[in-house]
């Protein structure tokens, strides 16, 4: 990471940063992640934005969850747009390290770097 | 066509004064009998290389850069010299002040190459043929009615001259000189002259130029034709620069050097004073003094004077220039400590007063010297960063490089935990 330059920070210019993208996840029937597949590669466009077009070989297959880290949930922002969501550090087969959490409120998984 | 502007003294017009293989002429003229010999001038950072070569040595095929083992091989009768770049900088600074009694405008570039602005001399020296002249007759070591600061070796037989608006078209012209004859280029012949020249004048990188001739572009004309953006696309700066300065849209003028005036700091002794430790002390804390003058910061000095006034009337004086200009008292302080001791007052002092005449610049010079290699090579790191990121925004119009600012890392979101803002240096 950069070392803080103390250059005021323009909350304008500020773009985001880890962007959760939506991906399919098998469960066991405790209700524990097993599989995760389909998720699209995130890519950044020109603006910045995070595109969820897969990339030249087009969705990775289905990656078996090897371990779980941690497991935590989130229950915050009931004054606003409610976040509830249920988090899952996982290792995948072959060692990616990735945190998953499901919306709780939608019934749908995301995934993201831890 | 577009002017730049900046701070200082600025003259579009320009005359170019180029003195190939500076630092070996500056030894040739310290030693006459290697005129005629073949003789190379080892390299400063490579003592096993050579850097500058002179004529005779290139016709026996010596080339710079070789080895000295190569070089021998090819010229037995080579005579190589340890390169003293005290000395070639100490002459190439009385080149620039014998320059600045022509003109206050004086740029120099590098060893052997610097600009002088001429605007606003026709009245007093004519127009750019007499201009030249003058220039041409300052490089005389002979005393000349326009140079107070006559030079202690003749330039005149090697100088190259060149004379155009804005700095490019002057340094092309002066490399297409010879000796003795001056090339002019009128503003009406500017875009011409500079068609022809091949694509090697460019101030660009050897990569770019490498590029260049893959592509068949050969003169400034080749390169004028295609459309800026197509440059800007292939080369970024550089293109952009090299379009502009092929089709002759850019007139760099030349930059006079910033000067700040003398600064003098004197001390009344109550009691004159005869104890050269006494004076020595004194001396001491008047170049602290003078060296804390706001005017002083940023620049090193070159060189300093002692003044004192003696009981009876009398006086003292001496002066010192240093070789390696500084910003340090013990630096400066010694060499006048030596004065003091060699030459002391014949009397006792009543009054002393240190003035330091003249200085150089102290930021681009001790960055390069700087004696802490690793703060040298971050500013270095960070310059070529700037440029990065300055060529990729011009590039695509918009920043693209990226500072990871921290927001909330305590977060358990993890996407609030950072964020992303353009890095602009």
């Amino acid at each position: 990471m950069v070392t803080n330059t103390r250059t005021p920070l323009r909350t304008d210019r500020l773009r985001t940063l880890n962007v959760p993208h939506p991906v399919r996840v098998e469960i066991d029937e405790r209700g524990r992640p097993v599989t995760v597949g389909d998720h699209y590669c995130p890519q950044e466009d020109d603006d910045g934005r995070a595109e969820t077009s897969g990339g030249d070989g087009g969705p990775p297959p289905c990656q078996r969850i090897e371990e779980i880290i941690e497991i935590w949930r989130i229950d915050d922002e009931w004054w606003r747009t409610p976040i509830s969501r249920r988090y899952v550090d996982v290792v995948l087969e072959g060692g990616g390290h990735v945190v998953l959490f499901e919306d709780l409120t939608t019934g749908q998984w995301f995934v993201q770097m831890p | 066509m577009t002017v730049q502007s900046g701070k200082g003294i600025e003259s579009i017009s320009a005359v170019c004064l180029w003195i190939p293989i500076f630092s070996l002429r500056c030894e040739e003229h310290r030693r006459p009998e290697l005129m005629r010999r073949p003789t190379a001038l080892l390299s400063p950072t490579d003592s096993r290389r050579l850097w500058q070569i002179s004529a005779v040595a290139r016709h026996t095929g010596v080339r710079p850069g070789m080895t000295v083992s190569q070089a021998i091989g090819l010229c037995p009768s080579l005579t190589l010299c340890e390169p003293d770049p005290v000395h070639y900088d100490e002459a190439f600074t009385q080149l620039l002040l014998t320059l600045e009694s022509v003109s206050p405008v004086v740029e120099p570039v590098e060893l052997g190459r610097v600009f002088v602005g001429m605007d606003g001399l026709e009245g007093l020296f004519g127009g750019p043929v007499s201009q030249l002249e003058t220039i041409a007759r300052v490089l005389e070591p002979s005393s000349s009615p326009v140079s107070h600061r006559p030079l202690s070796s003749s330039w005149a037989a090697a100088a190259r001259l060149g004379w155009a608006h804005g700095k490019f078209t002057a340094w092309v012209a002066a490399t297409r000189a010879r000796p003795g004859t001056p090339i002019i280029v009128s503003d009406a012949e500017r875009i011409a002259f500079l068609a022809d020249q091949p694509v090697a004048v460019l101030p660009i990188s050897s990569d770019t130029h490498r590029r260049l001739r893959q592509l068949e572009l050969e003169t400034l004309a080749d390169v004028a034709r295609l459309p800026e953006t197509a440059l800007i696309s292939q080369f970024g700066v550089e293109g952009k620069r090299a379009w502009q300065l092929a089709v002759g849209f850019t007139l760099d003028p030349v930059v006079g050097r910033e000067r700040p005036e003398p600064i003098v700091m004197g001390l009344d002794f109550p009691d004159p004073v005869a104890d050269r430790t006494m004076l020595a002390h004194a001396l001491s804390k008047l170049i602290e003094r003078a060296l804390s003058h706001p005017q002083r910061v940023g620049w090193r000095v070159q060189s300093a004077r002692v003044r004192a006034k003696l009981e009876h009337s009398a006086s003292w004086l001496t002066e010192v220039t240093l070789k390696d200009p500084s910003a340090d008292c013990a630096r400066i302080a010694a060499p006048l400590n030596v004065r003091l001791e060699q030459n002391p007052p014949m009397g006792a002092v009543e009054h002393l007063a240190v003035e330091f005449l003249s200085f150089a610049r102290g930021t681009n010079e001790l960055q390069l010297f700087a004696r802490d290699a690793t703060s040298a090579a971050r500013a270095g790191q960070r310059r070529a960063l700037h440029a990065a990121a300055h060529e990729i925004k011009d590039r695509f119009k918009r920043p693209l490089l990226y500072h990871v600012v921290e927001v909330q890392p305590w977060s358990r979101i993890p996407e609030r935990r950072y964020a992303l803002i353009d890095f602009e240096p």
